[in-house]
């Protein structure tokens, strides 16, 4: 098991309050510590506010990285709320 | 850090309808899953606050385990404190009042409940608030 642990993902909407709440609750789960990235600002996973201030709107490249014993975990959850909740439509 | 029960919240503040907004905005990000529970307005529904809707929506907040109040504006404080100044057996056990923004206080308050944290955590969760920048 990776000590850290990171993947891109190119956002296919918006990051809307909503999927930013619900973000934010998955990644409190994880003992290891969640960081989202989006140009040169960073936000801690695991805060509301933190996520909805990074502002990342469709198009733009988001970056989740983990450390910690479940990291690899952790970004795989983030980075599939991230793409269901971006998705047009959703 | 978590219990079986969630932390509710209850909004003080003196307009009914900023309460019941509130409580929307915020029970959409938290996905439905924490008690929020707006007590704002007069009981005649006029502008202002009431111990007695305060009163009532604690209880209705109260999972068992705790509650966090958010108050809007400085009256809405004196309404808590006074209410809260004597123990009371009929109103829940552990009730912490928030020095928080009332809307993203409230938002961080609810997100940190609906991850099953404790009324310490919830209240901290919204006094951090303050620091958050919205630009």
């Amino acid at each position: 098991m990776p000590a850290s642990y990171e993947r891109a993902i190119k956002l296919s909407g918006d990051l809307h309050a909503r999927p930013a709440g619900a973000l934010a609750v998955a990644a409190a789960k994880f003992a290891s510590s969640v960081e989202l990235t989006v140009g040169v600002n960073s936000a801690n996973a695991k805060s509301v506010l933190g996520v909805m201030g990074l502002g990342a709107t469709t198009g733009e490249h988001v970056t989740v990285s983990a450390a910690g014993p479940d990291a690899e975990e952790a970004v795989a959850t983030v980075i599939a709320i991230l793409t269901e909740a971006t998705r047009v439509g959703a | 850090m978590s219990s079986a029960a969630t932390v509710g919240i209850v909004l003080v503040s003196h307009s009914a309808a900023l309460a019941e907004g509130a409580a929307e905005l915020a029970g959409q990000i938290g996905g439905g899953t924490v008690p929020i529970i707006p007590a704002g307005g007069t009981e005649d529904g006029g502008i202002g606050t009431s111990s007695a809707k305060v009163e009532r929506s604690l209880r209705l907040a109260d999972a068992g385990a705790g509650v966090v109040i958010l108050p809007d504006l400085g009256s809405a404080v004196l309404t808590v404190r006074a209410l809260l100044a004597e123990p009371r057996d009929d109103l829940p056990q552990s009730v912490a009042l928030a020095d928080a923004p009332f809307v993203e206080g409230l938002v961080a308050a609810t997100v940190a409940a609906a991850t099953g944290a404790d009324v310490k955590a919830v209240l901290a969760a919204a006094e951090e608030a303050r620091h958050a920048r919205k630009l």
